[in-house]
């Protein structure tokens, strides 16, 4: 096919990292943004004040449970996280037959009272994207996601391979020198952040295991419940007795697992036949800590102690376990959380360079007045319309978010549409405008738009900078503080391009170093 | 106070290495240090970096100091990456413009 190792790598590398290259930038942005997934959502849930569930508010829960879901099937209690973001969820089916209706209430973390909160799926929405896209069925999109993931592993081994001189000139970035900066961009932000990366796209294969490999299930078991049946401990069958017996306090139950997983506290608690003697409480473990998790834990409805001693998982499921919480980072403390959000940058700037590098290295083999290919005029615009395009319609979701009226019918489910209505005018104003003024357009519109975030924040809530300042929010602070860094960026990143002269000394480094950001 | 000690020393570490390189050492240096200096200096950067591993994996624990360890040296890296190819913007700055 091609004369040498080398040279044949290199056709592989430039084609399985520019065919998905827009959707991996998409993924590695989105996932970026991922690691401040709870800290995003808190921003997004204004009304929410605390993080962490206190034994008041487990108390109110017991209480309001027993007063509302008497008489019901089940029970479900969905805890914060661990950083915030969400309420105290508590939500109870009726029995069939009963007439009852499904009931669910958000009460305060800390002081257990019901709290209306704006309807938002918060920084969750921008972690399920970048797995399970939008709009399209999950399972389509865990397909496509892995495809692009295990072409994204090709591309990194063999860019190792391309790029032989990675090492050799290993802090070589110069300036001002067209295709050759742009390849040194490419180069430092693929080689310094090269354990992450290689980390990540495992990882990130890792965790999309029986998507890839169905047939690991289909070979061994007659069908995907009879695995996790086979896989995880299942509950002891108890069957319902028609004798009441008042269900245990949550907060005995969350002890008791803290107990039994070393700190880690339940993310969920689902009780079967609540109010019966043969009730069952379900306690799923909170992702905190760089090990495999605590086994589902099953305890007795009434008495609040475990039914069964706890099976630990096998081998292999607490090493799927691990990678999973490595890749998530839901372990890190606040300093490897920004460190995993760096190098999540430097990633999305390794895409973003790589993509535009296959554009500027064509152009330049073109004559001056030559018509470009079709094929290098969709890559030149989607270039545009995805980097550029893609932060801003994220700043336009975080509008949504504080624009969108309250009382709007399905009101979470509008804010994502604003997300992709923005996002699709940017692609086709990319596709309509001169490629040099629509980069410029889409990054001052962009940079307009982050800066507007913590502005319209101010007006609509009563958590703007100023007021966070003075009550010393350090989350709200700094997420506004971020916004208007990111804008002032994209507009620096306008200004350079709507400045730039291609034909003289060619500087075209700053345009997108700071679109990921 | 671990993370800022093995920043430094990553960061120490990285600039030894880079300036082990006879290319930088005329930039930087404004001369090209003997073959057997270059040698010394990659030996001592590597030491570092090793070093700061070290440190990470015996406070943090070896699992958790390893994922902090590798972060904090691609953030060395960039940083020693971004003064060198600001050199010249550097220099004005402090200063110290030649011709």
């Amino acid at each position: 096919m091609k004369d040498s190792f080398r040279q044949s790598m290199a056709w592989l590398h430039t084609w399985c990292g520019l065919l998905p290259g827009w959707l991996l930038f998409v993924i590695f942005l989105f996932g970026t943004t991922a690691y401040f997934q709870q800290e995003i959502s808190r921003w997004m849930r204004p009304e929410l004040h605390s993080a962490q569930v206190s034994d008041v508010a487990l108390d109110a829960a017991d209480r309001l449970l027993a007063a509302k879901g008497g008489n019901a099937a089940s029970w479900r209690i969905s805890l914060p996280p661990p950083r915030g973001g969400d309420a105290l969820t508590v939500s109870w089916r009726p029995r069939e037959g009963s007439g009852a209706e499904v009931g669910e209430v958000a009460l305060d973390p800390a002081t257990g009272r019901q709290i209306a909160m704006r309807d938002t799926l918060g920084g969750w929405f921008l972690y399920r994207f970048h797995f399970d896209l939008h709009y399209i069925p999950w399972y389509v999109a865990r397909v496509i996601v892995s495809i692009a993931a295990l072409a994204m592993l090709v591309a990194l081994v063999s860019g190792i391979v391309t790029h032989k001189k990675i090492f050799a000139d290993f802090f070589m970035l110069r300036w001002g020198k067209g295709q050759r900066s742009w390849l040194d961009a490419h180069n430092v932000t693929g080689v310094l952040a090269l354990p992450f990366h290689l980390m990540i796209t495992y990882t990130g294969l890792v965790s999309l295991l029986f998507t890839l490999m169905p047939w690991v299930i289909s070979a061994n078991f007659p069908n995907e419940d009879a695995f996790y049946e086979a896989a995880y401990a299942a509950p002891p069958p108890r069957e319902r007795t028609g004798t009441t017996a008042p269900v245990a306090p949550l907060r005995g139950m969350v002890r008791e697992a803290e107990a039994a997983w070393q700190g880690a506290r339940p993310n969920s608690i689902s009780i079967v036949n609540p109010g019966d003697r043969a009730a069952i409480a379900t306690l799923f473990p909170e992702r905190t800590r760089l090990a495999a998790n605590g086994p589902t834990l099953y305890l007795d409805g009434t008495t609040g102690k475990p039914l069964q001693p706890p099976q630990t998982a096998g081998g292999a499921l607490r090493t799927q376990d691990v990678m999973i919480v490595l890749h998530t980072g839901l372990f890190a403390e606040p300093v490897p959380r920004w460190l995993y959000f760096a190098s999540g940058a430097a990633g999305t700037v390794m895409i973003a360079t790589g993509l535009v590098l296959w554009t500027v290295k064509r152009r330049a083999r073109m004559l001056p007045d030559a018509r470009p290919s079709f094929g290098f005029r969709l890559v030149e615009r989607l270039n545009i319309g995805v980097i550029a395009g893609t932060p801003a319609a994220i700043a336009v979701y975080f509008l949504a978010n504080r624009l969108l009226p309250l009382s709007l019918e399905s009101r979470a489910q509008w804010e994502i549409n604003s997300l992709f209505i923005a996002w699709g005018a940017f692609l086709t104003w990319a596709s309509a405008r001169p490629a040099k003024r629509a980069w410029a357009e889409i990054f001052a519109i962009g940079g307009a738009l982050f800066i507007a975030v913590p502005l319209v924040s101010a007006l609509t809530t009563n958590r703007g900078l100023p007021a966070s300042i003075a009550a010393g929010d350090v989350l709200f602070v700094t997420f506004d503080l971020l916004m208007l860094v990111v804008g002032a960026a994209f507009a620096f990143a306008a200004h350079r391009i709507a400045c730039h002269k291609p034909r003289d000394v060619p500087r075209r480094r700053h345009r997108h170093e700071e679109a990921a950001a | 106070m671990t993370d800022l000690a093995v920043f430094v020393i990553a960061l120490t570490g990285f600039a030894l290495l880079f300036l082990a390189k006879p290319r930088h050492q005329q930039d930087w240096l404004n001369a090209r240090l003997s073959s057997a200096a270059g040698r010394g200096l990659r030996l001592a950067g590597a030491a570092l970096i090793v070093a700061s591993f070290v440190i990470d994996g015996l406070v943090l624990g070896w699992g958790y100091g390893s994922v902090c360890w590798f972060g904090w040296l691609t953030l060395a890296a960039i940083l020693v990456v971004a003064l060198n190819s600001n050199r010249a913007r550097l220099l004005r700055w402090v200063g110290r413009d030649r011709p």
